[in-house]
């Protein structure tokens, strides 16, 4: 008979446990966190604001598209507290679908006009310029030097080599199409003919902004555009590649934080972003050798890093255009650049 | 949902038994039949109305057709190569006369591909091939070789699965004696004859039991087109991944999965009621002292053994290339050795592998105990509904991962029962997802057990609960470790249902890896994978030690790991 018991009791359980939900709890001193800042960045910047308050930090991280389509799945039901990182017009399209909860830290009275949302829905926490990154090798065997105009880029050299991100899925690709946007002047005819012809050239549409890096920095690739924050991590780590601006101008992102609208804890998200507004979490972008531009206006550009920026041409993204258009872009970039064939 | 009522005869016979069985169809309703229900519900219900319009703007895209099309045709390249290396690689290990060693190097490269994440093998691959590839540059010298494309999705795919078709097809070609075959030749047929009019047809069933396993496979991998299909082979679950992930078009996602049920549900199909029952036996009385195989010359024994070493060879490469990348600070640039790749599993790792192997405790034992339950119940009562619950218990194992994980989603997010962000979300699409290897294993096993054996001791007195504990239990301990095993092996490696279902409360190293992998920083990926080999490798060494005791005294291979994995 003990048998018996003993399944009856097995069975119960087995049917209880999987009913019951696991997890979900939410401590007075926790704090819930989306990251749109790859593992790298986010991890020392998180930790240190861990041993400054107190206050356990949880984040999981997404691509920008992901991020955003989790936080518009989650509104009404919030599971994370603040969207953390992440280029502008993710932040643009985030205010439009009603998903993140205003707040104006201290630091945003220094900040200039297109570090801020006009009524706090986000708050820039650097500035993150677009590059072309290439592999010397491949320029030296093809005696090509590296690409100073977009122009460039549709050298039949290129062909089937160049490898850039998913608009799908990556901010990255988002600030790269709406850079070519503002090179023809919002003409969006021609920005798409531009996109179709570089499409030719392209190898694969990585999932995540930094996924054509390594292959770049191998020689499978001959190049892409990427963000400088991981262009000049390639280049630290012993690949051989350079960095080059179009002068036609590229793209910067704004890198953003928000605190998200129904978040559990509002009290530790309005200290995170305090914190990683100010100068504080700013200034330790050059000790962890995270290569973003500080937003705030007191902290220094790390010298190597404002080095490779001198004469770079910079056009800052609009967070309101490009937040208005971002869905309606991507979707005609799917259908006709990554569609093209 | 309406439950099938246990008809009142068994209520009466056996309460208990009627209990369990209501359990059972209340679980299969929640966590099989309910989120399918949803997923239809969102792909055909729009404002109440049932349209079917959505599906026709869906399968009228050329874009959509496209990729429809090219995962056909994948998963048939995948089909075809990977049976035919699982033939040969089975064909050389019962034929060849390979020596000990040999055959279990084989057998260890062959196990690799099983128990690692799916993209492993894509992304040594990716680093192999190409402009720039060890294998086509380096070693080669080819110049501006494109590694992106079917070609090297349906090369890595290959690799990964043909394993399964090696172990689905060694125990039929075992069957075959080569006596009989021995017995042609010297009649005068030759080689090629015995082989075309006997081995073959033979082993018919299971070379087609094996295409439709790859297929299936193949149909369902999202990661390695990720990886390597490049941008002119886009493939369907991996686009209602980036559907999902990348824009929360959940209904977009919903109709592209539903594309996929088709050739899954044709393949389901197929096996099930086309191939069941066609086994053949070779009838030649009690085999003798089975005489050395005469089917292969020495040359043809020699080039056996060379290909198939050659493969295993090439595998063996791929997780050499894993683990030189876990190693050095910067793969391809610094190849300074380093630990810190894996210090940054260990440390920052941490919580991901915890809850990895939390759910991974969990669901193996339940996993296990499920599988043996319905299996038991399926093949020795009868009860009203019988063939319907073993049907629906095998739902969520025949459809593509993709789909399930979408289902669960839509199913889970919202109220009655609302799951997502928890680990029994995770939890339970493992259980009913993998279980049914459990469930398949418990069936053959009760098939080989003469129903006398339990007859006999309900005569003799004993409770059907008696009778159950001492004679049925101890029989099908081995299907009970099969299903531990499986349901371990894929809550560590497994991704295509579960990256829907990860939260900021669960997540699992296989997202990890992957996460990593398409940031391509490389050393703590490699650093991941080679955790995860490592660590289901030695949990299937204790299932195979605990099976091999619970089959102590008995016959059978217990104790050989490759015996839980196959088909």
């Amino acid at each position: 008979m003990k048998f018996i018991h003993r399944s009856i009791l097995g069975l119960t359980t087995f049917a209880a446990a999987l009913l019951m939900p696991l997890g979900n709890a939410h401590a007075a001193d926790t704090l819930n966190v989306y990251s749109i800042w790859p593992e790298n960045w986010a991890r020392p910047m998180l930790q240190e604001f861990e041993k400054t308050s107190g206050i356990k930090v949880n984040f999981l991280r997404f691509s920008s598209g992901e991020a955003l389509a989790r936080l518009i799945a989650e509104k009404g039901n919030p599971k994370v507290d603040v969207l953390f990182g992440g280029p502008v017009e993710t932040y643009g399209a985030g205010v439009k679908e009603g998903i993140f909860e205003a707040y104006t830290p201290p630091s945003a009275a220094v900040l200039t006009a297109r570090f801020k949302h006009g009524s706090g829905m986000w708050t820039a926490i650097a500035d993150d310029p677009l590059v072309f990154m290439t592999n010397k090798k491949f320029l030296t065997d093809n005696k090509l030097a590296a690409p100073t105009s977009w122009n460039d880029l549709l050298n039949p050299a290129y062909a089937n080599m160049l490898q850039m991100a998913d608009a799908r899925t990556s901010g990255t690709a988002v600030t790269r199409i709406f850079s070519v946007l503002e090179i023809y002047g919002r003409d969006e005819a021609k920005a798409f003919d531009f996109m179709k012809r570089m499409g030719k050239s392209i190898q694969t549409y990585t999932k995540s902004g930094g996924g054509g890096t390594l292959p770049v920095g191998l020689g499978q690739a001959a190049g892409g555009i990427f963000f400088i924050v991981d262009a000049l991590d390639t280049k630290a780590k012993g690949y051989d590649v350079e960095i080059s601006f179009p002068k036609e101008g590229i793209g910067s992102a704004a890198e953003g934080i928000a605190m998200v609208k129904g978040a559990k804890n509002p009290d530790a998200a309005k200290k995170l972003i305090d914190w990683a507004t100010s100068p504080v979490m700013q200034s330790l972008y050059a000790a962890y050798k995270i290569n973003f531009v500080p937003a705030h206006p007191s902290v220094k550009t790390e010298a190597s890093l404002a080095a490779v920026l001198k004469d770079a041409k910079i056009i800052p993204i609009d967070d309101e255009y490009a937040g208005a258009n971002r869905k309606r872009i991507v979707e005609r970039w799917v259908a006709e650049v990554l569609n093209a064939k | 949902m309406s439950v099938t009522a246990p008809s009142r005869s068994l209520l009466r016979r056996d309460p208990l038994i009627a209990g369990i069985v209501l359990v059972l169809w209340v679980l299969l309703g929640i966590f099989v039949l309910y989120p399918l229900a949803c997923l239809f519900a969102r792909a055909f219900v729009d404002g109440g109305v049932v349209t079917f319009q959505p599906l026709v703007d869906i399968v009228n895209n050329a874009n959509h057709r496209r990729a429809f099309g090219n995962s056909l045709v994948l998963a048939l390249a995948v089909g075809i190569g990977g049976t035919a290396l699982g033939f040969l690689f089975a064909f050389a290990a019962v034929r060849a006369g390979l020596s000990k060693r040999v055959m279990g190097f084989i057998d260890t490269a062959t196990l690799l591909p099983l128990i690692s994440p799916p993209f492993t093998i894509s992304v040594a691959i990716l680093f192999s091939f190409g402009a720039r590839g060890l294998i086509t540059y380096d070693l080669l010298g080819i110049k501006g070789y494109a590694v992106y494309g079917f070609l090297s999705t349906a090369g890595a795919e290959i690799i990964t699965y043909f394993p399964i078709a090696y172990l689905t097809l060694r125990p039929i070609l075992a069957s075959i004696d080569p006596n009989i075959e021995n017995a042609a030749f010297s009649m005068g047929a030759s080689r090629w004859c015995v082989f075309r009019t006997m081995t073959m047809p033979l082993s018919i069933p299971g070379v087609a039991n094996a295409f439709l396993l790859l297929f299936a496979c193949s149909l369902a991998d999202f990661a390695t087109p990720l990886i390597l299909a490049g941008n002119d082979f886009p493939v369907l679950p991996t686009e209602a991944f980036l559907q999902i992930t990348g824009q929360f078009d959940l209904r977009g996602g919903a109709l592209l999965s539903i594309m996929l049920l088709v050739p899954a549900a044709i393949v389901f199909f197929l096996q099930r009621y086309w191939l069941a029952g066609r086994s053949y036996v070779t009838v030649t009385g009690k085999a003798g002292s089975r005489s050395r195989a005469e089917i292969l010359t020495p040359a043809m024994r020699y080039s056996l053994f060379a290909l198939c070493g050659a493969v295993a060879l090439l595998v063996v490469y791929f997780y050499a290339l894993l683990l030189f990348a876990s190693l050095v600070t910067a793969f391809g640039a610094n190849h300074a050795f380093t630990l810190k790749h894996y210090h940054v599993i260990f440390t920052e790792g941490i919580p991901a592998i915890r809850d990895t192997l939390i759910i991974a405790a969990i669901g193996m034992p339940l996993g296990g105990l499920y599988g043996v339950l319905v299996g038991y119940l399926v093949s020795r009562k009868t009860f009203f509904g019988r063939q319907a619950l073993e049907l629906v218990s095998m739902i969520n194992y025949a459809l593509p991962g993709t789909i399930v994980g979408i289902a669960y989603l839509l199913a889970f997010n919202d109220k009655p029962v609302e799951l997502t962000g928890t680990a029994t979300i995770i939890i339970a699409c493992y259980i009913f997802r993998y279980s049914p290897t459990g469930i398949r294993a418990t069936i053959a096993l009760l098939h080989q057990i003469d129903k006398s054996l339990e007859e006999a001791s309900e005569s003799l007195g004993a409770t059907s609960f008696t009778t159950f504990r001492r004679i049925t239990l101890p029989l099908i301990m081995p299907a009970f470790f099969t299903g531990l095993g499986v349901v371990f092996i894929r809550s560590m490696t497994a991704i295509s249902a579960t990256i829907f279902l990860i939260s900021i409360n669960w997540t699992l190293v296989t997202v990890r890896i992957l996460e990593n992998m398409t940031e391509l920083s490389l050393g703590p990926a490699a650093a991941f994978s080679v955790f995860v080999v490592v660590i289901v490798y030695f949990v299937l060494w204790l299932i195979g030690r605990m099976l091999a005791r619970v089959r102590s005294g008995g016959a059978g291979d217990g104790g050989r790991v490759e015996s839980i994995l196959g088909g």
